[in-house]
């Protein structure tokens, strides 16, 4: 079936945008950026129709990558029900994004670079979900990794974008180290690294066999995961990630990469099944981090910093589904988020847009007039993350809730109370922005935006053009009625669905949380605008402490990498490295660079010198052969 | 008998020859000595009955090449040559290693020749020389090294000529 | 004798096609080189590339009709290929690389081309060689062209004193390959490889092991030198430090690469029976060069003096994947040689850029700030570098992990340990560039730097692309090189 057709496409636009870009007209690197990936669409689409209805996964091998004692690992890429889904979101809405890319950057420099990162990115997040083993996962996620940091600094002339990407190595770092070590520890018991069999064996063990190290294993690819997909506590990088440009926000940082974490540990829900106390962890984790991002989210005033911590909270919310056994409803929202995630971003990017590059909320304001079919579109993500039924985050909500009350009720009622400020945030964005008069600068003073600044700060709010409203349009059917596509049925023969009777009140319950949500914003944002400001100024500790993200960076400066830094300059390199380690060093170093002075001496440039060391040398190596006569 | 003393008399010419090559200050004389030495090689053919090489060593290389040298040397500045020094102070140590070499392996073959096997003595070759035998290996045997050293040769004409040549 | 007896079969002439291919394109450079124009002059580096790219085709082809031509004097299997197609993939980088060279310098391209040529078709020759003749006539066609090409700037000093040095000690070194050949035919009667390994493994006329092993010694001093191993290495420095650039870069790839395959062919095919012989000097040759190349290089300033010492340093790493004697160490070699190459070249590619004309900034201290200036280019160094420390994921982690897996299968510790070492040492002079691009305040080589020509640019990220490629998909080369590595059959 060619499965390495699907990455290969934007694996070649990169090359030639990279390599060619810079001379390229426009017109031609739009075409083999957005050409790619619609190619590579296509033949997901073809692959999976052919491969219909998908019953077993169908594996392709081309090659023997890495063999080496008993370490053997293919280059197999691989397609089952489960990857069909992540394909389609990740072509589909990538394609899309990277059409609305093309009016949203026109006005960019480093276009084609931008392109050429992008259609990398596609191609590494395309082989990290169709691998057929964990270290073909791990080259997609390392790669989807570079290609972030990358897209992060692209505005790399201003600080802020390039400390924002070295903040989102660093923490991912950490999550990759979590992620080897279970790789390493899953070849050491299992053997091999094929998804195939070692889920196969792990699906043989009784919960008994090997609980301990299969926790750890469980537990370590959790860490990894809470890199990738900003769980607590290293979600601190993600909203700073919003440094770089939004369709990168929105392809990277909403629907695709960061779900990683959430399609790695679905796809070793093998692995956790065995695991209840790793499930009990990434439930437990998901939530917590659901919640305390979501009443961040609260009282941002950045567009984009408010729909980065929605992500966050989203993200939160999936793993609470894998946590509790509900894999399937953890990718069903996976999807669902994908589209009206996405949908949000770009909305914002247009808002920017339309505002010349200014990003904060309060400087925005009556929209409406102006930009209509942005407007529009952000209203259907909206009431989609609200969980508004029948759109598509209420189904996919719902699942997630409902296996929370199953796994424990008290999850679901925190999960219901976050579902509420969800709600609640969102439609604060999108009243702030549409809503009431507009509140901009005089329109001749240019953008002053720091991210995206666009620097053609022209007259009035304008709507965006077509380029870039087509796509949202088309994300907004997708977040309308992407609910419908029953996701966890689809997933079924993989994922088994909890029995049980339907409990029609925690539906009713959760819906009401979102109504009530969206109602106070209407109530604080539209009708008094003025109580808003006074309750924030009332409750001034808790609005601080929320404002400031609780603070975590400073803690962490204070805590971790203060100290480290300290530490690395006082014992490190005062201490440790200048004196025992350059002592040593220099010891050795002196030694060594004295044996480099005497075998310069060998090196006179006198040629008749030169030709004695060769008499010299075969002198040698004729004595140790003629000496060898006895033997 | 007879045979072993021409071999040693043209063994003698041939090493002879080549240690004043490398020893004379003039370059004409050099040149002479090295024909001396060719010459040698040239008998040591005729002593193997391989008259064909014999005289291609004589119209090819005394003839041909070392007119050529001997041109060549002629044109070159000689007095700047000869004023140089030929040796430097490393001439023991380089004269020593190479004692210590040509010991070594004097040493070798000491050990050595005695289990030794050597091939009987090859059968005269029949009337009319064995030229014929020389066609088949040049020529069919080792065609290929035959064409392969044209290009050697090649390179190096070309080679000579950039080094010669004058920047424009 | 009939006459069809002399004429070669029509699969004769296809197994030597890369080398007919080089040399027809060869002279046809010379011919439009003389007749053409001044401007015509970039046409020919073109024609040059189309050559090489011809004779990567020709090498495929003469792949599909494999066995041994000629009356057994050459010999088409995959080790052949494999070392076919590196060099031509080396000359096509060299060729790319040297495009700006030759600009700025205003030398004479026709010629530069041609020799180039010339010494890549003496190359395959010695990859193909089947026979000590051609194994001698390949070496002296391969040398005797980089003689010049070492001298090619005929007016520079430096040039000068490099092709000097470099054709009197090559002559000198030859002299000793070709006693050892005299030795080989006189001792077993026969100058084909697989026939001297009849001989030698047949008991009743095997010749005496003292003298069959000084004939080892001797051929093994002509490829130490051409190799660069110790203690024939003292005219690698100079000789590097003193070419131009781009030539110093093929020099210390290309004949490198082919006189190893040449070394390997001749020890294992021919000398595999006498192996305990020549195991130890090679063993011992092996440390002397980790070590003379990696310690010398600590105290370089010259960053083209320090390329040249790394490379000795991994000449040695390649002996030791020589000495594993083993498939498996074939295999080692030919997989450490293809990825040397490439970040070799890179590196001296990077080199050929920086220096400007004359050759001003070749100190290491010049490259200080070159992270901020032209982080492209730095980023590339510091993966070329990376892969000659060996870091995983590029090539030359790969590279010295299965030489020294190779080794250990040899049971040859000691060397290992040795090896591992060295490759300690060796992180440090190469890391100390990296500080220099990344951590130094930009100093007044890194001012006004001018942008990498289109050659250039393509040489270094093929350069880079392959270094990578190697590191991550290593497979992709070792399973040819371990396909092909059984050299007797």
């Amino acid at each position: 079936m060619n499965l390495w057709l699907i990455p290969i496409f934007p694996l070649l636009g990169s090359a030639i945008n990279g390599v060619f870009g810079r001379r390229l007209p426009k017109q031609v690197v739009n075409l083999v950026a957005v050409g790619s990936v619609l190619l590579s669409f296509l033949w997901v689409l073809k692959t999976l129709s052919a491969a219909w209805p998908l019953e077993s996964a169908v594996k392709e091998s081309y090659f023997t990558w890495i063999q080496s004692g008993n370490l053997q690992i293919g280059c197999d890429l691989m397609v089952d029900r489960l990857t069909a889904v992540m394909l389609l979101v990740v072509t589909g809405v990538g394609a899309l994004i990277h059409i609305y890319a093309i009016g949203y950057m026109a006005h960019e420099g480093g276009y084609y670079r931008f392109f050429s990162y992008l259609n990398l990115f596609m191609f590494f997040m395309l082989v990290l979900v169709l691998g057929a083993n964990f270290l073909l996962l791990f080259v997609g996620w390392e790669g989807v990794g570079l290609c972030s940091y990358l897209l992060i600094g692209f505005y790399f002339l201003e600080k802020f974008a390039g400390d924002a990407g070295k903040k989102a190595f660093i923490v991912n770092r950490i999550g990759d180290f979590g992620f080897s070590l279970a790789m390493f520890l899953i070849f050491v018991n299992f053997g091999t690294l094929d998804f195939g069999r070692v889920f196969t064996s792990a699906k043989s063990m009784t919960p008994e066999a090997g609980v301990g190290v299969i926790t750890v294993i469980c537990l370590l690819l959790m860490v990894g995961a809470a890199g990738k997909s900003a769980q607590l506590p290293l979600y601190v990088w993600l909203p700073d990630a919003m440094a770089g440009p939004t369709p990168v926000s929105a392809l990277i940082h909403a629907a695709t990469m960061v779900t990683a974490g959430v399609y790695m540990v679905t796809r070793s829900a093998a692995l956790f099944h065995l695991a209840p106390v790793a499930m009990n962890v990434v439930a437990i984790i998901g939530l917590a981090t659901a919640f305390f991002a979501a009443t961040i989210g609260l009282v941002q005033n950045d567009i984009k910093k408010v729909y980065a911590y929605s992500t966050v909270s989203q993200l939160g919310y999936m793993f609470l589904g894998c946590g509790a056994g509900a894999f399937s409803a953890g990718i069903f929202h996976v999807m669902t988020h994908a589209f009206f995630k996405a949908l949000l971003f770009l909305g914002a990017g247009s808002v920017i847009h339309a505002c010349a590059g200014e990003q904060d909320l309060r400087y925005m304001g009556g929209l409406r007039k102006y930009t209509p079919i942005t407007m529009i579109t952000l209203l259907c993500a909206s009431v989609a993350i609200a969980g508004v039924p029948p759109f598509s985050g209420f189904f996919s909500k719902d699942e997630i809730l409902a296996a929370a009350y199953e796994h424990a009720p008290w999850m679901y009622w925190v999960g219901v109370f976050t579902a509420g400020m969800t709600a609640f945030y969102v439609f604060r964005a999108f009243f702030l922005a549409f809503a009431g008069q507009y509140r901009g600068p005089n329109p001749h003073a240019a953008g002053h935006g720091h991210g995206d600044d666009h620097g053609h700060g022209h007259g009035k709010p304008h709507e965006s053009p077509l380029v870039m409203t087509v796509p949202l349009m088309i994300l907004a059917i997708g977040s309308l009625a992407g609910g419908f596509i029953n996701i966890p049925k689809w997933l079924e023969p993989m994922y088994p669905l909890a029995e049980g009777p339907e409990n029609h009140m925690l539906v009713y319950i959760s819906v009401a949380a979102g109504l009530i949500g969206i109602a106070i914003a209407f109530f604080l944002y539209v009708v008094k605008p003025s109580l808003a400001e006074s309750l924030a100024s009332a409750l001034s500790g808790p609005y601080k402490l929320l404002y400031n993200k609780y603070f975590v960076d400073e803690v962490y400066d204070a805590t971790i990498v203060h100290p480290l830094e300290e530490g690395s300059r006082t014992v490190l390199w005062r201490g440790v490295d200048a004196g025992v380690i350059d002592g040593t060093v220099n010891g050795v170093g002196a030694r060594a660079r004295g044996m480099g002075n005497v075998l310069r001496l060998l090196q006179g440039g006198n040629i008749g010198g030169y030709a004695a060391w060769v008499v010299l040398g075969s002198l040698l190596v004729i004595l140790y052969v003629g000496l060898g006569v006895g033997r | 008998m007879l045979d072993a003393v021409f071999f040693y008399t043209f063994a003698l010419m041939t090493l002879t020859g080549a240690v004043l090559t490398i020893t004379r200050k003039s370059a004409v004389h050099s040149a002479i000595w090295l024909i001396v030495s060719l010459l040698g090689v040239a008998g040591l053919y005729l002593l193997q009955q391989a008259e064909f090489l014999f005289a291609v060593q004589i119209v090819l290389y005394i003839g041909g090449i070392m007119v050529l040298f001997l041109f060549v040397i002629m044109l070159v500045n000689l007095d700047e040559a000869a004023k140089q020094r030929q040796f430097n102070n490393q001439r023991w140590i380089a004269l020593g290693c190479a004692v210590i070499v040509g010991a070594e392996i004097l040493y070798v073959l000491a050990k050595g020749t005695a289990s030794l096997s050597l091939p009987a003595p090859a059968a005269a070759p029949a009337a009319g020389g064995n030229t014929e035998q020389i066609a088949v290996s040049l020529f069919r045997d080792y065609l290929l090294p035959f064409e392969a050293a044209s290009l050697l040769l090649l390179a190096a004409i070309v080679g000579s000529v950039i080094m010669a040549k004058r920047r424009a | 004798m009939p006459l069809a007896n002399f004429i070669p079969t029509a699969d004769d002439y296809l197994r030597y096609l890369p080398e007919i291919i080089l040399t027809v394109v060869g002279v046809v450079i010379m011919f439009l080189e003389a007749v053409g124009g001044e401007r015509r002059k970039p046409a020919l580096g073109w024609l040059a590339g189309a050559g090489l790219l011809a004779a990567i085709w020709g090498s495929v082809v003469a792949l599909g009709v494999g066995g041994t031509g000629f009356q057994n004097m050459v010999i088409v299997d995959g080790f052949a290929t494999f070392f076919r197609i590196l060099v031509l993939v080396i000359g096509l980088l060299t060729i790319v690389s040297s495009t700006q060279y030759l600009d700025r310098e205003k030398a004479n391209a026709g010629e530069f081309h041609a020799l180039l040529l010339f010494s890549i078709a003496g190359q395959c020759v010695m990859a193909s060689a089947n026979e000590l003749i051609m194994v001698f006539i390949g070496l002296e066609i391969s040398s005797i062209a980089s003689y010049i090409l070492a001298g090619y700037l005929r007016d520079d000093r430096r040039n000068n004193e490099s092709a000097l040095k470099y054709f009197l000690l090559g002559s000198f070194a030859t002299a000793f390959l070709l006693y050892g050949v005299a030795w080989v035919y006189g001792l077993t009667g026969s100058t084909n490889l697989a026939e001297v390994r009849r001989v030698l493994m047949t008991p009743e006329s095997a010749p005496n092991l003292v003298l069959m092993g000084t004939a080892a010694a001797l051929m093994f001093v002509g490829f130490a030198f051409k190799v660069s191993a110790a203690p024939f290495q003292v005219w690698a420095p100079d000789v590097y430090q003193g070419a131009p650039a781009p030539v110093s870069a093929f020099m210390s790839t290309g004949p490198k690469a082919a006189a190893f395959a040449v070394f390997l062919r001749v020890f294992i095919t021919a000398f595999g029976p006498i192996a305990t012989r020549w195991e130890p000097f090679v063993w011992g040759s092996a440390i002397a060069t980790m070590i003379v190349g990696n310690f010398a290089a600590l105290t370089q300033t010259n960053i083209k003096r320090l390329l040249a010492y790394s490379s000795i340093a991994h000449a040695g790493y390649v002996l030791v994947a020589v000495t594993a004697h083993s498939e498996i160490g074939t295999a080692a070699a030919m997989f450490y040689l293809a990825a040397y190459a490439f970040m070799q070249i890179g590196a001296f590619a990077v080199v050929t850029w920086f220096s400007r004309q004359g050759e001003k900034f070749v100190n290491v201290d010049d490259l200080a700030g070159l992270g901020e200036r032209q982080p492209m280019v730095a980023a590339m160094l510091t993966i070329f570098l990376l892969s000659l420390i060996g870091v995983p994921l590029t090539g030359g982690f790969f590279g010295k992990f299965y030489i020294f897996r190779a080794a250990l299968d040899s049971n040859l510790v000691w060397l290992t340990v040795i090896g591992l070492l060295n490759s300690a040492v060796a992180a440090y002079y190469y890391l100390r560039l990296i500080v220099v691009m990344y951590m130094k305040e930009p100093g007044a080589a890194t001012e006004n730097i001018g942008p990498v020509s289109a050659g250039l640019r393509v040489a270094i990220l093929g350069s880079a692309l392959a270094t990578l490629v190697l590191g991550i998909f290593p497979s992709l080369v070792l399973d040819f090189a371990g396909r092909s590595a059984a050299l007797v059959k």
